[in-house]
C-alpha cells in the first residue's frame, strides 16, 4: 500500500517529502562534513609528527612540535591557495556565482551526484550549471530549501550541449559513469562525421541550455581521448576525459541567473 | 522507549555513515549497505511493530536522500524485514555466519529491487554485466557490513544503562 502511494506520488509532492528529509539531515551532514575536514587536517598533522618521531633519535621534542606546527601551517597554506584560486576564478567570471561547499555524496551509489550546502533560499534553482576552477562539474537537479543535489558530468543522465574549442563543431556531452580505476568518463555524441576531430582537442560548453537552465558559454569540460564513428555511420562520437572531479571537501560554484552578486 | 530512541538514532547515524562512505567502482559503484544492515539487525531482534518502525525510517532516509522518486528502499526494506522476521526463530540470530549470509542476501535483494525499478522506469542505463557486477559487489559489501553493524550495536547497547528491574514490576 505504502509502495503504491510512493510510486504514484506527483513529483512536486515527492520533492517536498525529500526536501523534508534533507532538511532534517542537513545540519548533521554539515556537522559531519566539518568534522571530516578537521579530522583530515589532524591526520596530516599527526602524520607529520610520526615522520618526525622517526628522526627523533637525533632531534629534540621541540623539533617535533615545530614540524607538526609547520605541517599545520602547510595545510593552512594549501587551503589558502585553494580558496585564493577559487576567489580569482569567481572574480574572472562574467556571471554571478554562488560559492557552495560539498557536504555529502549520493547515498546509494546509483547516481554520480553530490549534495551542496546551499539551496532555494540561497538563490539556487534547478538545471543551473555547477563549475569549479577546473571546469564544468555538472548541474543542479533537485533543489530543496537549504541543500541541492548536483548531478555530476560523468552521470549517464547528465547531458550538456558542447563544442570543440576554436572550431565550429558542436555535439552533446553525456556521462559514461566511472571506470574501474574510479576515474569519471564522458562522451561527446552527434559530432558531424565530415569534421576533423582528434585526440587532445578541448571540449567546452556551447552555452545552449534546455529546460530553463543556466549554462555559461565556453566553460572547459575536458579533452578528447579517442574518436569513433557511431553505429549509424552518420555521426562521430568522442571519448572525453572530464577535467573537474569533485571530492567531499571541495568548493564548487553554481552559476546564478540573477544579475546581483550573491554573498559567499 | 529508550530502545526505540536508540534504534531511530542508530539508523540516522547509519544513514550519515552510508552518505559519507565512498562507492566502490570495482563493485559497480556499490556502497556498503549500512541502512539495509540496520533493517536486518532490528528485524532479527525486535517486535513486529518496532521492526516496521525501523523499516519505514530507514527506507524514508534512504529514498529521501537519494535522487529520483521514492521507491527502491520502500520496496526492498519491507521485504527484507518481513523475511528476516519470519525465519528468525529457525536460525541462530547472533551468529556471525548468519549475519554474513543475511547481509549478503539482504544487500543483493536491495540492489535487485533498485535495478528492477531503475530498469523499468528507464532512469538508469541497464547493462547485464554491470548489473551482475553490482549485485555481486553489493553482496560482498553486505557480507561485511551486517556483522560490523551488529557488533557495533551490541557493544553500544551493552554499555548503555539498563532500567533496573524489581521483579514485581
Amino acid at each position: 500500500m505504502l509502495l503504491v502511494v510512493a510510486f504514484v506520488l506527483p513529483s512536486s509532492l515527492s520533492l517536498r517529502g525529500k526536501s523534508a528529509v534533507r532538511g532534517i539531515v542537513a545540519p548533521a551532514e554539515r556537522g559531519t562534513s566539518g568534522f571530516g575536514q578537521r579530522l583530515s587536517e589532524a591526520t596530516s598533522a599527526i602524520r607529520g609528527m610520526g615522520g618526525a618521531v622517526e628522526k627523533s633519535r637525533e632531534l629534540s621534542h621541540e623539533l617535533v612540535r615545530i614540524q607538526a606546527e609547520l605541517n599545520k601551517l602547510s595545510d593552512v597554506e594549501n587551503e589558502n591557495l585553494r580558496l585564493r584560486r577559487a576567489l580569482e576564478f569567481r572574480q574572472q567570471q562574467p556571471r554571478p556565482m554562488i560559492p557552495c561547499d560539498v557536504v555529502s555524496r549520493n547515498i546509494s551509489g546509483w547516481w554520480s551526484s553530490v549534495r551542496i550546502g546551499k539551496g532555494r533560499v540561497d538563490g539556487i534553482r534547478k538545471n543551473h550549471a555547477v563549475i569549479s576552477p577546473d571546469g564544468l562539474v555538472g548541474k543542479t537537479i533537485e533543489v530543496s530549501k537549504r541543500t541541492a543535489e548536483v548531478l555530476l558530468l560523468c552521470d549517464p543522465a547528465c547531458r550538456v550541449s558542447a563544442r570543440i574549442e576554436g572550431a565550429n563543431i558542436f555535439g552533446l556531452v553525456r556521462g559514461g559513469g566511472v571506470n574501474f580505476q574510479g576515474h569519471p568518463v564522458a562522451r561527446m555524441d552527434f559530432i558531424d562525421k565530415d569534421t576533423k576531430v582528434q585526440a587532445g582537442d578541448e571540449v567546452v560548453t556551447s552555452g545552449l541550455s534546455g529546460e530553463g537552465g543556466v549554462s555559461p558559454k565556453g566553460v572547459h569540460i575536458g579533452y578528447i581521448v579517442k574518436v569513433h564513428l557511431d553505429d549509424s555511420g552518420l555521426f562521430q562520437y568522442a571519448e572525453i576525459a572530464p577535467s573537474a572531479t569533485v571530492s567531499l571537501l571541495d568548493y564548487v560554484f553554481v552559476v546564478s541567473e540573477t544579475t546581483e552578486e550573491v554573498a559567499p | 522507549m529508550m530502545k526505540r530512541a536508540i534504534m531511530l538514532g542508530g539508523i540516522f547515524i547509519g544513514g550519515l555513515v552510508q552518505l559519507f562512505l565512498p562507492s566502490w567502482s570495482a563493485f559497480g559503484g556499490a556502497k556498503p549497505p549500512v541502512l539495509a544492515a540496520f533493517v536486518l539487525y532490528y528485524a532479527l531482534r525486535l517486535s513486529w511493530r518496532d521492526m516496521w518502525i525501523a523499516v519505514f525510517w530507514a527506507a524514508l532516509l534512504h529514498d529521501g536522500l537519494d535522487l529520483g522518486p521514492f521507491g527502491p528502499a520502500l520496496l526492498a526494506f519491507p521485504i527484507l524485514g518481513i523475511l528476516a522476521y519470519r525465519i528468525r526463530s529457525e536460525i541462530f540470530v547472533d551468529g556471525t555466519v548468519t549475519h554474513m549470509i543475511f547481509g549478503a542476501l539482504g544487500a543483493m535483494m536491495a540492489t535487485f529491487a533498485a535495478l528492477l525499478i531503475y530498469a523499468v522506469s528507464g532512469q538508469r542505463p541497464f547493462h547485464l554485466g554491470y548489473a551482475l557486477l553490482r549485485l555481486v559487489g553489493s553482496g560482498l559489501l553486505g557480507m561485511v557490513t551486517l556483522p560490523l553493524v551488529s557488533l557495533t550495536m551490541n557493544m553500544l547497547e551493552a554499555v548503555l544503562p539498563k532500567r533496573r528491574g524489581y521483579g514485581w514490576q
